[in-house]
């Protein structure tokens, strides 16, 4: 399991990386990163939604209330253009500490 | 079923009691946690289960409460920057017109005329570089 900071860190990366796809809902959202990372990135499911909204607030994701296909009220998120760029810059910073590491990685088994 | 919904709405309340805003961010979290219940009964699980493992999953009202709260503090502590700093750049000028008003009409510079215009200008600067500060740090 991953540790709970590198979690909270990693949530708005992941987040606006998914909503790049496409709008997208909490549950949603929640179930993908579960998916992707094999079970081992667990979220509270309920801390997602603060940080949604922290988001939103900041101007970089929208939201409105739809439907799903069953007839379910849903509030969908999408991504803003400053949303893109916030994804853009992590994007660059997580491949800059990936690269690190790998660097040091490959030294030390070398 | 509707013992399910009775479940539902005993959540609802609880997280009421704990601070939770109703109708948003709480019709948002129940929805969610209808979609857990829902993909646990497929899973298998008996709706008693599924109930318990979902509301454990969405997490203590407290600490949902606690999170929405600092969103709340945030904007709260922005908006009261900004409008300290729109009154600095009002009060500002208050002061350094009608000193300078009273330089043209005396001619002379002294301190009675000095020091609301060094004051003053202190104060529209500080009161302009903060509501800039403030909008700039709005979105963060």
């Amino acid at each position: 399991m991953i540790r709970k900071e590198l979690v909270a860190a990693s949530a708005e990366p992941l987040i606006l990386s998914l909503l790049a796809k496409g709008e997208s809902y909490g549950y949603a959202i929640i179930q993908e990163v579960k998916e992707r990372s094999g079970g081992k990135m667990n979220w509270t499911d309920g801390m997602l939604y603060p940080v949604l909204h922290r988001m939103e607030r900041r101007g970089l994701i929208r939201s409105r209330w739809g439907e799903s296909e069953t007839g379910r009220k849903r509030k969908y998120y999408s991504l803003k253009k400053d949303g893109k760029a916030a994804m853009e810059k992590h994007h660059e910073h997580w491949t800059l500490v990936h690269s690190v590491l790998s660097g040091l990685k490959k030294e030390h088994y070398a | 079923m509707r013992d399910l919904e009775e479940k539902i709405s005993a959540w609802r309340e609880q997280m009421l009691a704990a601070g939770i805003q109703s109708p948003v961010p709480l019709d948002e979290l129940e929805v969610h946690l209808r979609d857990e219940i829902e993909r646990q009964r497929e899973a298998g699980l008996d709706g008693q289960n599924a109930f318990e493992i979902s509301v454990r999953g969405i997490g203590r009202p407290q600490n949902l409460k606690n999170e929405f709260k600092k969103i709340e503090r945030n904007i709260m502590k922005k908006t009261a920057i900004i409008v300290l700093a729109i009154l600095a750049v009002l009060f500002g000028p208050g002061m350094i017109l009608p000193a300078l008003a009273k330089h043209r009409n005396m001619g002379v510079w002294n301190f009675d005329i000095v020091w609301p215009i060094v004051v003053g200008s202190i104060i529209t600067v500080a009161g302009i570089s903060a509501t800039v500060f403030g909008f700039k740090k709005r979105k963060a």
